[in-house]
């Protein structure tokens, strides 16, 4: 990842709310590891809940991450709780939306932390602890 | 930015179709397929291919008998070729990633080559070096979520070469277009931006002005495709279904009508076998329906309601001058192949079951009503001749099994017949019971125009030699068997089915 790219999504987590001291900023904050991108196609759109209530509808954090390697690392700071669900799709074409085919099939790869499931993730199937290991996400094949 | 309920939405649908869905069982071992196939020498076919030990060709294939100067032409069919990674074996025939064949006809000469379809999934589990993506009818653990269908795709059905490109296709996703001269993977066809992976089944037909129809299904929808003989895309519909979530394989066309059976089949990839359970199993409490839409304006349509029965192909359809569309097809009592058939042979076992049969369907388009009647015999891959397509056509071309000790052993097929389906008289070869007999095509003899004016095209595994055999009859003849035959030196995955393109 280049100096510049790191600057960028840095600044992308401070405007979405990231502590400002550095110790603040270590317990806001986590490491996150997106594989399976599609690399220099787009954006990573990434949300963050951070309990079962609102999942899926008003995310505690949201962020846009440039698509840029196979393998992305970004931080993600401003998170108050342990536990975090991550969903995330690559918006291939970056309209800002999830592309889906004339029949809502969805055709923009997507991922979630901890387990998908089958039907795409819930709060139960994406919540990990957060801890100094980096979350993990793998994109859809 | 993101909206959770749309992917929600769009998951569930994808879920629906049973593509993302896990399937029901584990990976099976490989060396106990190995192990049982040793004294099964019908069955080594569902060994399979290694992309490991790549593609066959074979320039000249070693020929017996006389094969036509006339007959000129490439022959594709496809077929699950690819069942084993890492130790692991599906547990389905439906499973195996497609491998499209070709013989090439000219001048006597037969040239063979054989190309694993690469596919998105076929790419990646080979970079990974084991299976990666849930299957038809076997669960990877911690299988890899998919994008959308074609994350799953195995383009491994069926193989058509239309408008200079070769189609490679499967039942929930796109077809994959190949370059015919060499058989190489262009990719999934993008036939507009926002049809991408939206189903493009196995079974299009190809009407004789070269214009081609074809269904894909998705949950509740139906989505009707015309393409013009210059590959372009001519036209899209999107409909409902009246019988959501099942088998839709097959369908037929007619100058005004596409016909489509709805065979009361559920695929369930949701439930853990146990208990008796079946995953597909046929609901007997339901109709047969057969969706009849017009081409022109799929919403003006009628449902017809025959006696329950699973259904994979249809043969032909045509329209009467009294306005009834008749409708051939194969018939069976429940799904006992497509739940355990196709599940006994990837073991290396065989087993008796399911056998299905000739129907003819009349359908009153005026009154709406339907009668249908079985023929009685043990048939599958039925064909007609393609000129005739949604025409009448009299005889009817499929592979069968009629021999009683063959017939309680196994569903396997030992020979080919023609169906007079006006007189009722039935013509035969038997390649006997040491063959399977794999669909065989009627290609028209050029410059002339009767039914039987063609040659009957097909493979078969002849367990003797332990080798794949390709196979010309004459159709005015079918009795005295193969007038010319081409031995490959080598064992290729039994197949679905294939079409014959004129040089």
């Amino acid at each position: 990842m280049t100096t510049r790219r790191r600057l960028a999504i840095t600044l992308l987590s401070l405007l979405a709310g990231a502590g400002s001291s550095s110790a603040a900023h270590a317990r806001d904050c986590a490491t996150v590891e997106v594989r399976n991108v599609r690399a220099g196609q787009g954006s990573l759109m990434v949300a963050a809940y951070t309990d079962a209530a609102s999942f899926g509808r008003k995310p505690v954090l949201s962020m846009r991450v440039p698509a840029a390697d196979a393998v992305t690392t970004f931080q993600l700071c401003g998170l108050s709780n342990s536990a975090v669900a991550l969903m995330l799709f690559q918006d291939l074409d970056d309209d800002g939306k999830m592309a889906r085919n004339v029949l809502g099939l969805p055709i923009e790869p997507w991922g979630s932390s901890g387990t998908p499931g089958m039907f795409g993730p819930s709060w139960e199937t994406g919540r990990v602890e957060r801890s100094d290991a980096p979350i993990v996400v793998s994109m859809s094949l | 930015m993101m909206n959770r309920r749309h992917l929600m939405q769009a998951l569930s649908a994808l879920g629906g179709a049973g593509l993302a869905a896990p399937a029901a069982a584990r990976p099976a071992v490989a060396a106990d397929f190995a192990a049982a196939v040793a004294t099964q020498p019908l069955l080594t076919p569902f060994k399979g291919v290694s992309d490991a030990s790549g593609d066959p060709f074979t320039e000249r294939l070693a020929t017996r008998g006389r094969w036509p100067q006339s007959l000129a032409g490439r022959f594709y069919r496809n077929g699950p070729a690819l069942f084993e990674r890492h130790g692991e074996r599906y547990h389905h025939w439906f499973d195996g990633d497609g491998m499209v064949q070709q013989f090439s006809l000219a001048g006597g000469h037969i040239t063979h080559r054989g190309r694993l379809v690469r596919t998105a999934k076929l790419q990646a589990e080979a970079k990974a070096g084991r299976f990666l993506m849930n299957a038809f009818g076997t669960t990877i653990p911690g299988g890899t979520p998919g994008t959308g269908p074609d994350s799953f795709n195995a383009a491994n059905t069926n193989a058509l070469e239309h408008a200079g490109r070769v189609l490679a296709m499967w039942e929930g996703g796109s077809a994959y277009g190949l370059d015919p001269s060499d058989l190489s993977t262009q990719g999934p066809v993008v036939w507009r931006d926002d049809l991408r992976q939206v189903p493009f089944s196995a079974h299009p037909k190809v009407d004789p002005q070269g214009h081609l129809w074809n269904i894909g299904t998705s949950g509740a929808r139906i989505v009707v495709w015309h393409i013009d003989p210059q590959g372009a895309l001519a036209g899209v519909q999107v409909g409902d279904l009246p019988y959501a979530g099942g088998m839709v394989h097959d369908m037929a066309v007619t100058p005004r009508y596409l016909v489509v059976p709805l065979p009361p089949v559920q695929l369930d990839f949701t439930t853990p076998v146990g208990n008796g359970r079946r995953r597909f199993a046929l609901d007997a409490g339901q109709p047969l329906r057969v969706l009849v839409m017009d081409k022109a304006d799929i919403s003006q349509r009628r449902v017809f309601e025959l006696p329950p029965k699973a259904v994979f192909h249809v043969g032909n359809a045509h329209e009467t001058a009294d306005g009834q569309v008749v409708l051939s097809y194969v018939g069976a009592p429940d799904a006992w192949f497509l739940d355990v058939g196709a599940v006994a042979m990837m073991k290396g076992q065989l087993a008796a079951g399911g056998a299905s049969s000739t129907h003819i369907a009349r359908l009153d388009m005026t009154s709406g009503r339907a009668s249908t009647q079985s023929l009685g015999d043990t048939v599958e891959f039925p064909r007609i001749d393609p000129r005739r397509i949604g025409l009448p056509a009299r005889w009817l071309l499929s592979a069968a099994s009629w021999k009683p000790e063959h017939l309680g052993n196994h569903s396997l097929l030992h020979g080919v017949q023609l169906r007079d389906t006006q007189g009722g008289v039935v013509r035969r070869f038997d390649y006997g019971a040491h063959t399977v007999v794999e669909e065989h095509i009627l290609v028209p003899k050029p410059g002339q125009r009767g039914e039987l004016d063609a040659w009957l095209l097909g493979t078969t595994f002849d367990s003797r030699a332990q080798a794949t055999v390709l196979n010309l009859l004459d159709a005015a003849r079918i009795e005295d068997g193969p007038i010319a035959q081409a031995t490959l030196p080598y064992v290729l995955p039994l197949g679905f089915h294939g079409n014959f393109t004129a040089a």
